[in-house]
């Protein structure tokens, strides 16, 4: 049971920004994700969370409290490292039962803690081996378990999907979701895979350059991103961008026309297009360019497009094919065009 | 332009038809390496297993001024009924154990409290300071500080603890205990760096997880790092372990093995039946069984922390 709030939270090393001024304010119960490229600030962000370090400035508030000064092993904060971090010397009993000892829980109580705790992640045959005898995923559920055993107030989560396979990361995912549904903890979770943060988020904190880019749920985030950052990140493949300029309320890049935006003429603008958006015509319509590639993905084939200057990629039917360099004409989805300043990157409509 | 320039190779190889592959013989190929590594090794061998060689040859051998006089295993069979061999081993036993406890000990408290601070390349530099002076120059440094020049003694009395002069060397643990202290005062550094570069090694995140978990430093340290630092201790004991009982200058300089063969250590004993009493060939076969006791311990222990320390 915890809410989180950061105020005006800043990190810096000497002259290095990591975070500049995070305010956010997470719910209790909540599941929110930090998705944002390698370097943005995000990891740093939670181990702000954590005590593991020091803001520069602003709070750190869990429940009312601020814990600025309040050491990471005080702070009833639980968290699941990318490399897992579990103890190599010991088994995995031991390893689920470090915490229960570390924080003076009734030794009568471990055995059966630690049973509910691994059974909840499936480990249940595992527990007297040691880590290194057990492979990514197990190990991966081993460290998921010793931070659920204790039932903490906060749980963190730093990237721990990102060293397993595919397949193992879709069956991981369901599972963390499913734990953090069940125990009700609130549950920050940092990523930088978009897929993640769509399917396991009850809110999404997108952030770039040590900034909040945008806050919201996967939904408001998908369909209405706040500038191109937002919009180039989410959505596999993502939104394709066009730059251009506006000429007498029509759009014009190279190879691409859209008449009715509204806009003043000779504003450079930025144009985005979802590849879902973009349909094949058999005439000349908004878009014209030649194939460049077909990727088929079983369910659907995606095709890459050029323009005279830019790669473009739209959603096709599962079993369009065509000859490279075949002339393609693209009509759009009118109403889901969104257009963004072409110097801020700020979103116009 | 890397196709272009494929290209023109290819013309230039089939203007000269007659470029023949060369082939080395295998047995070349096998022997290359050797040629190179040779240098090495003879002035390895010629340095180390010539002379180890030679003293084992010479321990079955009673060596005199006129000649060798073959022994059998004499030497041997007298060596262990020699009750002096024994007291020497007893002694080399005694005061290594002590020291290598303690500096074992000392070492890793140190490194405990210093590994994780910011100042730590000046405190390396510090800490290594001792092991950098000559060893018999330190040595005499604590001759004069507990024997000759009554420092130690001094200062005590000074403090107030005792109220008259110890005799360092005139008492069996005294001496010891000297030679244990110099030891000490020299030879921490060397463990101190390398525990303190054992546990820097140690993956950040696991701390950190260990913190998270509610553990104290000193617990994270008893349940994480210290288990972990296994093999490296076992590694730093054994580098120690066999320097220390060739214990040679300290016990040369500052007691000689007084009193009464109490800090006789075995390669004291070596020496003073080879070059005090010329019995070359016992004071080999002294040598040859110390090294076969020496590689025993030493597998022993290897073997046994190594098995153990593996995740």
């Amino acid at each position: 049971m915890a809410e989180i709030e950061l105020r005006n939270v800043r990190k810096h090393w000497g002259d290095f920004v990591g975070v500049d001024d995070v305010n956010l304010k997470i719910a209790d119960e909540e599941f929110v994700v930090f998705l944002g490229p390698s370097g943005c600030g995000k990891t740093t962000t939670m181990r702000m969370i954590a005590g593991l370090e020091d803001p520069s400035g602003g709070e750190v508030i869990i429940d009312g409290e601020v814990v600025n000064d309040v050491d990471a092993r005080d702070r009833d904060v639980a968290m699941v490292f990318q490399s897992y971090a579990l103890y190599p010397n010991m088994t995995i009993f031991e390893n689920i039962r470090f915490p229960l000892r570390m924080r003076g829980v009734p030794k009568a109580q471990h055995v059966e803690l630690v049973k509910r705790a691994a059974e909840m992640v499936e480990l249940g045959d595992y527990l007297d081996r040691k880590p290194g005898a057990l492979s990514g995923g197990q190990r991966q559920r081993a460290a998921l378990a010793r931070a659920v055993v204790r039932q903490p107030d906060v749980f963190l989560m730093d990237e721990p999907l990102s060293n397993l396979d595919a397949k193992l990361r879709s069956a991981m995912r369901v599972q963390i979701k499913h734990l953090q549904r069940r125990l009700k903890i609130t549950t920050v979770y940092v990523t930088h895979d978009q897929v993640e943060a769509m399917t396991l988020a009850d809110r999404i904190v997108i952030m770039n350059g040590g900034a909040i880019q945008q806050i919201g749920t996967p939904d408001e985030i998908y369909s209405n991103p706040a500038n191109t950052f937002i919009a180039g990140f989410i959505g596999s493949p993502p939104m394709n961008l066009i730059r251009g300029r506006v000429e007498g309320g029509t759009f014009i890049a190279p190879g691409v026309k859209v008449e009715g935006i509204d806009a003043e003429s000779g504003r450079a603008v930025t144009l985005g297009v979802r590849p879902e958006d973009c349909h094949l015509n058999s005439a000349p319509a908004e878009m014209t360019g030649i194939v460049f590639g077909i990727e088929p993905t079983g369910d659907q084939t995606l095709v890459s497009l050029r323009t005279d200057d830019d790669l473009f990629e739209i959603r096709a039917d599962r079993d369009f094919r065509a000859p490279l360099d075949t002339t393609a004409h693209i009509s759009f989805d009118r109403d889901r065009l969104y257009l963004f300043d072409g110097v801020s990157g700020e979103r116009l409509r | 332009m890397t196709q272009s320039a494929a290209t023109s190779e290819g013309t230039a190889i089939s203007a000269v038809p007659s470029l023949r592959r060369r082939r080395r013989s295998p047995f070349r190929r096998k022997l290359f390496p050797y040629l190179l590594v040779a240098p090495a090794v003879i002035y390895l061998l010629m340095i180390t297993l010539y002379p180890g060689v030679y003293a084992i040859y010479q321990s079955f051998f009673f060596v005199t001024f006129t000649g060798w006089v073959p022994a059998g295993f004499e030497n041997y069979t007298n060596l262990l009924r020699d009750r002096e061999f024994w007291a020497a081993l007893w002694n080399t036993l005694v005061i290594g154990g002590i020291s290598l406890a303690l500096e074992c000990v000392i070492a890793m408290t140190l490194a405990f409290y210093a590994y994780r601070d910011p100042f730590i390349r000046g405190w390396r530099i510090i800490f290594l300071m001792p092991m950098l002076f000559m060893p018999s120059a330190v040595a005499f440094i604590w001759k004069l500080a507990f024997n000759d020049g009554r420092v130690v003694s001094d200062l005590l009395m000074q403090l107030g603890l005792i109220s008259e002069n110890i005799d360092f060397l005139g008492d069996v643990w005294n001496a010891r205990l000297t030679l244990i202290v110099a030891d000490v005062w020299q030879w921490t550094p060397f463990l101190f760096i390398i525990f303190v570069a054992g546990l820097q090694a140690q993956d950040k995140e696991i701390e950190e997880a260990a913190r998270l978990d509610g553990a104290s430093w000193p617990a994270i340290f008893w349940n994480i790092s210290l288990p972990l630092m296994r093999p490296v201790i076992a590694v730093a004991v054994i580098l120690r372990g066999i320097d220390i009982t060739t214990m040679f200058a300290n016990v040369f300089i500052i007691t000689q093995g007084t009193p009464g063969g109490a800090t006789e250590t075995i390669s004291y004993f070596i020496y003073r039946m080879g070059f005090r009493t010329f019995n070359f060939g016992y004071a080999s076969a002294a040598s040859a069984l110390m090294l076969i006791f020496t590689i025993i311990v030493a597998q022993l222990l290897l073997k046994r922390f190594f098995r153990s320390g593996r995740a």
